[in-house]
């Protein structure tokens, strides 16, 4: 059988040799007479230490040595001796020897009927008249399924460099209507099963009491199973009826806070030493009971293991300021010692902080980095911070992020301290210095200048102009200005090279007047007036072929410009009526011949071939 | 048309008028409050104004509030400032030369070109540059274009305008490099090797000592002063052209 799984021992503490005890005694008692001899001229101004009553009475006693010479001896036995089938019975063995000075072997020889579970161990220190004597203990749960009676045979260990014969231990496994005791063990009761890591939760370890009603206390309580933290500084404990496997039995009961460390499914055990009537601690008994006479007998007893799950904490969601405060946490509002204070200053913020967590492991705060303040955090347990302001920019506390982690919504609660409003007052400067000799005397002032009664000179900003982007801009304008400029120049130079451009864009302007003159002369049903603007748009189109004036211009010259076809066809007639028309309005009496509107296509006619070719 | 224009030329003179009377109701208040003593609000007050149209006098006043507050650094800032606007002006002068000898700081070490550029108030260059050298291209160059003879004199002029020009050239480089200066405002201000809060600290700076801008890096600006150089936070330099 394979044995010694690391998983369900008990971590090992280190211990000093055991030889050392005897060795260091007279060594410490001398250096603590020593140390009170000595004392008066160390501590002549000191107020002295305080002992608690019957302190110097208890340094003064003798204590009992610790034996570790006497030869070791070992016991083994099946708890219980019979046990029905299927059910479980405890192999024990126990060595009057520390557990860690045994080499206990990995593998046991075993009947192979039997069923070994995982070794648990543990040790106690026995006291015995006179002297303290360790007692170290193994114990393996057993099963078997089959009826018989079956023999661990008797082996030896190693104890110190010495062979220690372990004897030989039987037990019979009977059919289950056959009467068998039952196998006393611990029960273990915990107040969640599904939590967060770091979240801490309460365990209860019961002994129940024995038959005669009879209480043992429990020492040496250990829980098996890695991933967990025991705060053995909140034990509590209690002699009082529980609800144990159905029946209402009086029973000692440890309660301690156990806090998982590791995330995933967690399965553990209780284990320690009944140890008859050595209650070693504040204990609240609330029942009728007995205890049991006699030297106590330490005997490691084992309880049925419980699984947790441990989650791992949400990374989504995470506050500033968390310090792993897991649990519902409330605070007071911050107190400070004054709102008023010079630079430098110190001045102390106090917080209160209340809750369901785990208050004893509670850590505070931590200290916020601000360049106006220099913040230091007073020492644990307290959760207050004095803090320096560096500066009187100041006008408020730095906040102090704070969080913690409430498991009943899965969430984390900001607990932020706000900025706290303060008013801090700096140091002045002098205004004024003192006269000095003349031949000391600097070109330097004596004092300030006195107020500036008017704003004086004033401007839009303190940025030059020569980096604003709008003042680019600005400059740009001569720029556009010369180029426009030399451009105009340059057209004008090119048209006096080329007068005819002018002179037809000039008649293509004078036309367009023309034309809608014309147009309204139709619209108004002016005869008169159509022919003479048609005559002289006609003029108008063909000057600057000439060039001449269109004044000077006659219908042959219209004429001579129209297309070949158009001199002798109906165009060159309603020139020649047009003109001739207009010629009659000079006349003594003129007469203008009812008709002449008509000419109206002729004319636009006339005109579009010569604008075409202007 | 000239309804519209009429209402829009209301409303900028409107706007103006009420930034003005702002500007001057928080400097005669800062005014008050440096006559009673309470030269935290005075501050704040003169701070405001300047916030809303910077002033020459307004900056003098600053600076004297932060002084007698006993912040050396933000009074020196200012009285530059102050001579920034106007380089004329004697309040700011006097006081910035009190102010070294008493906080014993250095006077800002300027180059030749920047020292040139302190004659006159910064945006003063700029429009001189501007208009010499333009003066000078349009006596060149609009006389034959307009078709007009040119005069003895035009010649003459155009290079004193060029010859303007290319010195306020200089002195608009050093307005250029000036706006890079700037003062130290905390009192012992302490200079990083490395732009990091945990960067080591190599020297402390005193308040009021003028510095160099080089670079910055996220709340850090590499300063150069007279004897050191170094890393500071951007919050405890004041730059002279705050931008």
């Amino acid at each position: 059988m394979k044995m010694g799984n690391s998983q369900h021992s008990l971590p090992r503490r280190s211990r000093a040799p055991a030889g050392t005890f005897n060795v260091q005694r007279p060594v410490c008692a001398f250096r603590t007479v020593l140390l009170l001899l000595l004392a008066p001229f160390w501590l002549a101004a000191q107020t002295p230490p305080q002992l608690p009553s019957g302190g110097l009475m208890q340094l003064q006693m003798m204590q009992p040595t610790v034996d570790v010479s006497s030869p070791v001896t070992a016991t083994a036995q099946f708890d219980p001796p019979i046990v029905h089938v299927g059910e479980t019975a405890f192999y024990r063995v126990t060595l009057d020897a520390t557990e860690s000075s045994v080499q206990w072997p990995d593998e046991l020889s075993t009947p192979a009927e039997l069923k070994f579970g995982p070794k648990r161990s543990g040790q106690i220190t026995q006291m015995q008249p006179g002297k303290f004597r360790p007692l170290a203990s193994f114990v393996y749960e057993v099963e078997s399924p089959v009826e018989g009676r079956f023999t661990v045979t008797n082996f030896s260990v190693e104890v110190m460099g010495a062979r220690v014969q372990i004897p030989a231990a039987s037990v019979s496994v009977v059919a289950k209507s056959a009467s068998a005791p039952t196998a006393r063990r611990l029960g273990l009761e915990i107040s969640a099963t599904n939590l967060f890591l770091g979240q801490p939760f309460h365990a209860r370890v019961i002994l129940p009491a024995s038959s005669g009603n009879q209480v043992e206390a429990l020492r040496e309580i250990e829980f098996s199973g890695d991933g967990l933290m025991t705060d053995k500084t909140a034990l509590q404990q209690f002699i009082e009826p529980v609800n144990f496997q159905g029946q209402l039995r009086n029973a000692f009961v440890a309660e301690m806070k156990v806090t998982p460390i590791a995330a995933g499914p967690l399965k553990f055990s209780a284990q320690g030493f009944s140890a008859g009537r050595e209650f070693m601690a504040p204990i609240s008994v609330r029942s009728q009971i007995s205890f049991a006479g006699g030297l106590s007998q330490y005997t490691l007893l084992v309880s049925d293991p419980v699984e947790i799950l441990v989650r791992p904490l949400p990374v989504e969601g995470e506050l500033p300021g968390f310090t792993g405060a897991i649990g519902r946490f409330f605070r007071d509002p911050p107190r400070l010692s004054t709102n008023r204070l010079r630079v430098g200053e110190p001045l102390q913020l106090r917080l209160a902080f209340h809750g369901e967590g785990d208050l004893a492991r509670f850590v505070p705060p931590a200290i916020p980095r601000s360049r106006d303040w220099q913040v230091i955090a007073d020492p644990p347990p307290a959760t207050s911070f004095t803090l320096i302001p560096l500066t009187d920019e100041t006008s408020a506390t730095p906040a102090i992020p704070f969080s913690y982690f409430d498991p009943r919504s899965a969430k984390y609660v900001d607990l932020t301290i706000p900025p706290q409003p303060v008013t801090v007052v700096g140091e002045g400067l002098p205004v004024e210095l003192p006269v000095l000799k003349e031949e000391e005397k600097s070109a330097a002032p004596v004092k300030l200048s006195t107020l500036a009664p008017t704003p004086g000179k004033t401007v839009s900003s303190l940025t030059p102009l020569q980096l604003r982007g709008w003042f680019a801009a600005v400059e740009l304008a001569p720029v556009i200005g010369f180029f426009a400029l030399w451009q105009w120049d340059r057209r004008r130079r090119y048209l006096e090279a080329h007068p005819e451009i002018v002179r037809r864009a000039q008649a293509r302007r004078a036309l367009r007047r023309e034309k809608q003159q014309l147009q309204q002369a139709v619209a108004a049903g002016d005869a008169p007036a159509f022919v003479q603007h048609a005559a002289r748009a006609m003029s108008i189109a063909v000057a600057p072929h000439f060039p001449a004036h269109p004044r000077a211009l006659v219908s042959g010259d219209v004429l001579a410009h129209l297309a070949g076809a158009g001199q002798a066809g109906p165009a060159a007639a309603t020139v020649r009526q047009v003109f001739a028309a207009a010629d009659a309005q000079y006349a003594v009496t003129p007469q203008t011949p009812p008709d002449l509107l008509a000419l109206r296509p002729g004319v636009e006619a006339v005109l579009l071939a010569l604008e075409e070719k202007l | 048309m000239n309804l519209r224009a009429g209402l829009i030329l209301a409303v900028l003179v409107g706007q103006l008028s009420g930034v003005r009377a702002g500007t001057e109701d928080a400097f005669t208040r800062g005014l008050e409050f440096s006559r009673a003593g309470q030269f935290p609000e005075a501050a704040a007050a003169f701070e405001k104004s300047v916030a809303a149209q910077p002033a020459a006098g307004t900056l003098v006043n600053l600076g004297l509030a932060e002084w007698q507050r006993g912040h050396a650094g933000a009074a020196i800032l200012a009285w530059e400032q102050a001579r920034w606007i106007d380089p004329f002006e004697t309040r700011a002068e006097a006081n910035l030369r009190f102010a070294r000898q008493v906080a014993q700081v250095d006077t800002p070490q300027l180059k030749w070109f920047e020292a040139v550029s302190a004659w006159l108030p910064p945006n003063a260059w700029v429009w001189l540059a501007g208009g010499t050298l333009w003066l000078a291209v349009g006596l060149m160059v609009l006389p034959g274009i307009l078709r007009r003879p040119k005069a003895g004199w035009q010649p003459w002029l155009a290079a004193l305008a060029f010859g303007i020009f290319l010195f306020s050239l200089t002195a608009n480089f050093g307005v250029l490099s000036r706006t890079q200066t700037g003062f130290v405002l905390r009192k012992n201000a302490p200079l990083r090797l490395t732009p990091t809060r945990d960067g080591e600290v190599i020297s402390s700076v005193a308040a009021g000592e003028p510095a160099r801008r080089l670079r910055t890096r996220g709340n850090y600006a590499f300063i150069r002063t007279l004897g050191s150089a170094g890393w500071l936070e951007q919050s405890d330099f004041g730059p002279l052209c705050p931008r």
